[in-house]
């Protein structure tokens, strides 16, 4: 029962996190010549591993980082739009907000459950 | 943990930010410095960053060995402009030559005052960062609760 909604949430943060580590690196590096701004494509790894769980046996694979395009070069070959960064960070800490208080909220169903309903 | 090394590449980020506003802090409080150890006027320095994959810690390191994606950043070089310096004409300066010229830095006080403002809202980004991976590690912990 706990396991059908926190694994998936337990995944959707997992790519959450990863997903923000590359924007940490992405903003560090807003000032390096040549550097190119690295993602992932979410919606696909997240059906990949979604995928992964429903048919056993099917090896879960690290999530693939990806360039993306359509972003203005800058002339030393730089590419990072910290208005995109920007705007990432805060969606990935607030969907991250979202997915560890639906969590918790499960986890208190469950413990509630456990105590025999709302204790005094 | 992946989060954790995100912290350690947003703050290698302040760093090279950090190294690089001491450069251009160096470069104005020099504009008019007309005698270095080397000799001549004062050259304008400043720093090219390059991508780092460890950015220096231990958890960084492991990270970038398993997944080479995310980098920190490290300033690669510090770069002294070669540009001749500025010839002004001031007779009675101790420095001045035959013709009474005196040999100033090329120094553009707007040039530096813009990487200043760049480097100083790049530093913020890297804190901006920090603090919202830092929430991030703490809704995580709260789970426990």
């Amino acid at each position: 029962m706990f396991e059908a909604v926190a694994g998936n949430l337990e995944k959707y943060m997992s790519l959450l996190s990863t997903r923000q580590k590359l924007v940490a690196s992405n903003i560090a590096n807003a000032d390096t010549p040549g550097y190119r701004t690295k993602d992932i494509d979410f919606r696909a790894e997240f059906a990949q591993q979604m995928q992964a769980q429903e048919c056993d046996g099917m090896p879960v694979t690290d999530p693939q980082t990806i360039e993306p395009d359509g972003l203005p070069v800058k002339a030393d070959g730089n590419n990072v739009s910290l208005d995109r960064e920007a705007r990432m960070l805060a969606e990935n800490a607030m969907r991250f907000q979202v997915a560890s208080s639906l969590a918790q909220a499960e986890l208190h169903s469950i413990r509630s459950a456990l105590q025999e309903g709302p204790s005094s | 943990m992946s989060l954790f090394s995100a912290l350690s590449v947003s703050a290698s980020g302040m760093s090279a930010q950090r190294a690089r506003t001491e450069l251009l802090v160096e470069n104005l409080a020099n504009a008019d410095t007309t005698r270095t150890p080397e000799g001549g006027p004062y050259r304008r320095k400043d720093a090219v960053f390059a991508s780092d994959p460890s950015a220096g810690q231990f958890s960084a390191l492991f990270e970038s060995q398993v997944n080479p994606a995310s980098s920190g950043v490290r300033v690669a070089q510090v770069i002294t402009d070669q540009r001749d310096p500025e010839m002004r004409y001031m007779p009675g300066h101790p420095d001045a030559n035959k013709d009474g010229y005196v040999a100033y830095p090329r120094m553009n006080p707007a040039e530096d005052m813009v990487d200043l403002l760049s480097a100083s809202r790049g530093y913020q980004a890297n804190v901006a960062a920090i603090s919202a991976v830092k929430d991030m590690i703490n809704h995580s912990l709260d789970l426990f609760k």
